[in-house]
C-alpha cells in the first residue's frame, strides 16, 4: 500500500531573538490511507507546528514531504494554496467561519477557490451538508447555529472538495460534551467511510477515537502505537 | 472567480455602509468639482461663443471707454465725447473701414395701446445692418432717403413685438417712443441673452436723422467700424492714427479714445475660465487625494479587522492574488460608487445650472471621472490588498 502522507528527517525552526527554537527537531512519519489519528502532546511540543507542516501551511526548514507524490517541502505559496484546496479539510477549534456568510456560502467558498461553476458548488455543498444533517440550516447564518452545528458546518466545508485528509485541530475544545460526542461521531463514521482523519488533541478520551496515537515532545516523536486494530 | 470576487466585495461593503460612505465621500466631492466646472466651462463656452457671434470679429468699436480697462473713472470721463461728424472723416481717411455707423443710445419708454415697456433706443445709419451679425426676421430695414429726411419708423425687437403685438403684424403699426408716434417698419431676430445677462431682444432702432432731431445728439455714443477680420490689426492702427488726426493729438500725447475689439472679450474670458478650471481642479484634485488616503485608510482598517478571515481563506485554499483581487475590488468598487454618486449629483446640478445659462455635463467628462474614481481605488487599494495577500496564514488563524 503506497503511503498517502510521507515526512522524513522533517526540521522546523524558528529564530526568536538569538535563540533558535527547534519546534520540529527531526520528524519522520509515514500516513497511509484511511488512517484515523490522533496527535498529542503538551503545549510547547511542536504538535501545532506538524499539524500546520502537515496541512501544508508551514514549509519545513529541512526535511522532504512528500504528499501523494507531490513534493510539498518545495512548493511556493500558490502551490501550496493549490494542494490545501485539493486534498486538506481543515477543521477549527474555533470553527472560522464567514460570520456574514450563510451555512450554504461557507462550505461553497473552498469550490470557489477551485473554479468550480456555480450551480455545481451548491449542488456540492448542499449534498456535504447534508450530509453531516445541516439540510434544514443551509441558509442559516454562523450566529443563528449552536456551536455544535456551527462545527458541523465547518467539517461540511472540510468535506465538500472530497479531501485526501481531514485535519482537525482540537474539534470539540470549545463545545459542550454533548456537541463534543455529535463531532466525533461523525468523524468516526467519516473514517469508517474511508476518510483519512488526523486529530490534534491534549485529551485522553478524544484521542481514544483514533486507531493510531502519535506523541509529541520536545519536537520529536516520543512514540507512535497502534491502539486499535480496524 | 471575477465575480466570485466581486460578490465577495460587495457584500463586504455591504455589511459596512455607513463607514464605506463616508470613506466614498472624499471621491464622491471630487468627482461632483470636477463634473460641475466642466459643465459650468462648456455652458460658458458655448453661451460666449454664441455672443461673440453676436458682436462680430470683424468690427472695431470706437469710443470713449475701454472695455476692459484699469484706467482711472475720472480720467476717461475727462475726455471728449465722439462726435457724429467723425463718421464722414473716417470714411475720407481710412482705406481699411468697409462700413461706418455711427451709434447713440439712450433709454426710452415705448408704449403700443395700453401697453408700455422701458428699454434702449438706438440711433444709426444705413450701415447699421452690416456691423451688426443680426437679421431682420419681418419687414425691412430703413433706406438711406429715410434716414436723412428722418422719417419716423423703427426696427424693434423680437421682445418688443411679442410684448406688443403676440400675433398680430407688427409691420406698419404705429408705436408711441417717448410720446412721439414711430410706424413699426421690420423685426430683428430673436438674439437671447448676452453672455446669459441681459437681453438684447427688447431694443429699438431709428434712423439716426430722426433720433438727433427728436431726442438728443449727446448720450452714449459708439462707431462700429467693420474692417477686414484678416486685417483686424492694421485696420485698428491705422483707425487709431486717423482718430488721432481727428482729434489733433500731439506724438507723446495719450489717446483720448478707445479702439474696442472682440478680443478684448475673448481675454478676458479666458482669464476667467482658467480662473474657474483652476480652482476646479484645485479642489478635485485635493479632495481627491483626502478621499484617497481615506479609502486606504479604510483598507487597512478592514484588513486588520478582517485578518483571521483571511486565514480561513487562505487555509481552504485562496491563493495570495485571489485575496490581493478581492480586497483590491472592495477599493474600486468604493470609489466606482462614490465616482457615480458624484455624477449622479453632478447631473442634478447641470440642470440648475442649465437654468441659468444653457450648458449640459460633457459627456467626455463624465467617462474620464469614472476613469479618475477607479484610479484613485486602486491607488488607494494596492498597498493594503497587498499586505493582505502576504499574510501568513498561520499568524492569520492565530490572530484574535
Amino acid at each position: 500500500m503506497s503511503s498517502l502522507i510521507s515526512l522524513q528527517n522533517i526540521k522546523r525552526h524558528y529564530e526568536v531573538g538569538d535563540e533558535i527554537v527547534r519546534a520540529l527537531d527531526g520528524v519522520d512519519l509515514t500516513i497511509n490511507h484511511n488512517e484515523y489519528i490522533s496527535i498529542m502532546g503538551p503545549s510547547g511540543s511542536g504538535k501545532s507546528t506538524l499539524m500546520n507542516m502537515i496541512g501544508c501551511l508551514d514549509t519545513p526548514s529541512s526535511g522532504k514531504y512528500e504528499f501523494e507524490g507531490e513534493l510539498v517541502h518545495d512548493m511556493d505559496d500558490n502551490q501550496l494554496a493549490s494542494i490545501r484546496n485539493r486534498k486538506i479539510g481543515f477543521v477549527f477549534q474555533t470553527f472560522n467561519l464567514l460570520p456574514k456568510a450563510t451555512a450554504l456560502h461557507n462550505v461553497e467558498v473552498p469550490l470557489i477557490y477551485s473554479n468550480i461553476p456555480k450551480n455545481q458548488r451548491i449542488d456540492k455543498a448542499s449534498k456535504s451538508l447534508t450530509e453531516v444533517g445541516l439540510h434544514d440550516r443551509m441558509y442559516h447564518r454562523p450566529n443563528e447555529l449552536s456551536g455544535g452545528q456551527r462545527q458541523r458546518v465547518a467539517i461540511a466545508r472540510a468535506l465538500v472538495n472530497d479531501p485526501s485528509i481531514i485535519l482537525a485541530d482540537e474539534p470539540t475544545g470549545n463545545l459542550d460534551s454533548k456537541s463534543g460526542a455529535e463531532i466525533m461521531n461523525i468523524l468516526d463514521s467519516l473514517y469508517s467511510r474511508g476518510n483519512t482523519i488526523i486529530l490534534v488533541t491534549h485529551e485522553e478520551y478524544i484521542a481514544n477515537h483514533a486507531h493510531r496515537i502519535i506523541n509529541i515532545f520536545d519536537g520529536k516523536i516520543k512514540d507512535d502505537k497502534i491502539v486499535k486494530k480496524k | 472567480m471575477f465575480f466570485e470576487s466581486l460578490r465577495i466585495s460587495l457584500s463586504s461593503i455591504y455589511m459596512n455602509k455607513l463607514r464605506s460612505s463616508l470613506t466614498a465621500l472624499g471621491i464622491i466631492i471630487g468627482v461632483l468639482s470636477v463634473t460641475v466646472m466642466g459643465t459650468l466651462i462648456s455652458g460658458l463656452d458655448r453661451s460666449f461663443e454664441n455672443s461673440m457671434s453676436w458682436l462680430g470679429k470683424d468690427i472695431l468699436y470706437i469710443s470713449r471707454w475701454e472695455w476692459f480697462s484699469d484706467m482711472e473713472w475720472w480720467e476717461v470721463r475727462n475726455r471728449p465725447r465722439m462726435k457724429l461728424s467723425y463718421e464722414e472723416k473716417i470714411r475720407e481717411m481710412s482705406d481699411y473701414a468697409l462700413a461706418v455707423s455711427p451709434v447713440i443710445q439712450r433709454e426710452a419708454s415705448l408704449s403700443f395701446s395700453d401697453k408700455n415697456t422701458q428699454t434702449v433706443i438706438f440711433g444709426t445709419n444705413v450701415e447699421y445692418m452690416e456691423t451688426v451679425k443680426e437679421d431682420i426676421q419681418f419687414g425691412r430695414f430703413f433706406t438711406q432717403g429715410e434716414e436723412r429726411s428722418a422719417a419716423r419708423v423703427t426696427i424693434i425687437g423680437s421682445g418688443i413685438k411679442d410684448a406688443f403685438f403676440e400675433y398680430q403684424d407688427p409691420i406698419g403699426k404705429y408705436i408711441k417712443i417717448d410720446g412721439i408716434k414711430f410706424r413699426v417698419i421690420g423685426v430683428l431676430e430673436k438674439q437671447g441673452k448676452f453672455l446669459g445677462l441681459f437681453s438684447v431682444d427688447y431694443q429699438a432702432i431709428l434712423p439716426l436723422g430722426a433720433y438727433t432731431r427728436l431726442f438728443s445728439k449727446r448720450g452714449f455714443m459708439r462707431l462700429s467700424v467693420k474692417v477686414n477680420e484678416k486685417k483686424i490689426d492694421d485696420a485698428k492702427s491705422e483707425l487709431q492714427s486717423v482718430m488721432r488726426r481727428i482729434r489733433g493729438l500731439k506724438p507723446g500725447e495719450k489717446d483720448d479714445f478707445a479702439i474696442n475689439q472682440t478680443k478684448a472679450f475673448e481675454t478676458q474670458y479666458n482669464t476667467l475660465k482658467f480662473a474657474i478650471g483652476g480652482t476646479g481642479l484645485f479642489i478635485t484634485i485635493l479632495s481627491l487625494i483626502v478621499g484617497g488616503i481615506g479609502i486606504m485608510n479604510i483598507m487597512f482598517v478592514s484588513v486588520k479587522e478582517r485578518t483571521r478571515e483571511i486565514g480561513v481563506r487562505k487555509a481552504i485554499g485562496a491563493t495570495p492574488n485571489m485575496i490581493l483581487v478581492q480586497f483590491l475590488f472592495e477599493a474600486i468598487i468604493i470609489c466606482v460608487i462614490g465616482g457615480l454618486i458624484g455624477l449622479a449629483l453632478a447631473f442634478g446640478a447641470s440642470f440648475f445650472i442649465n437654468k441659468i445659462f444653457p450648458s449640459t455635463l460633457p459627456l467626455w467628462l463624465s467617462i474620464v471621472s469614472i476613469i479618475m474614481s477607479i484610479l484613485v481605488g486602486v491607488i488607494s487599494g494596492i498597498v493594503p490588498s497587498y499586505q493582505a495577500a502576504r499574510l501568513d496564514p498561520i499568524e492569520a488563524l492565530r490572530y484574535e
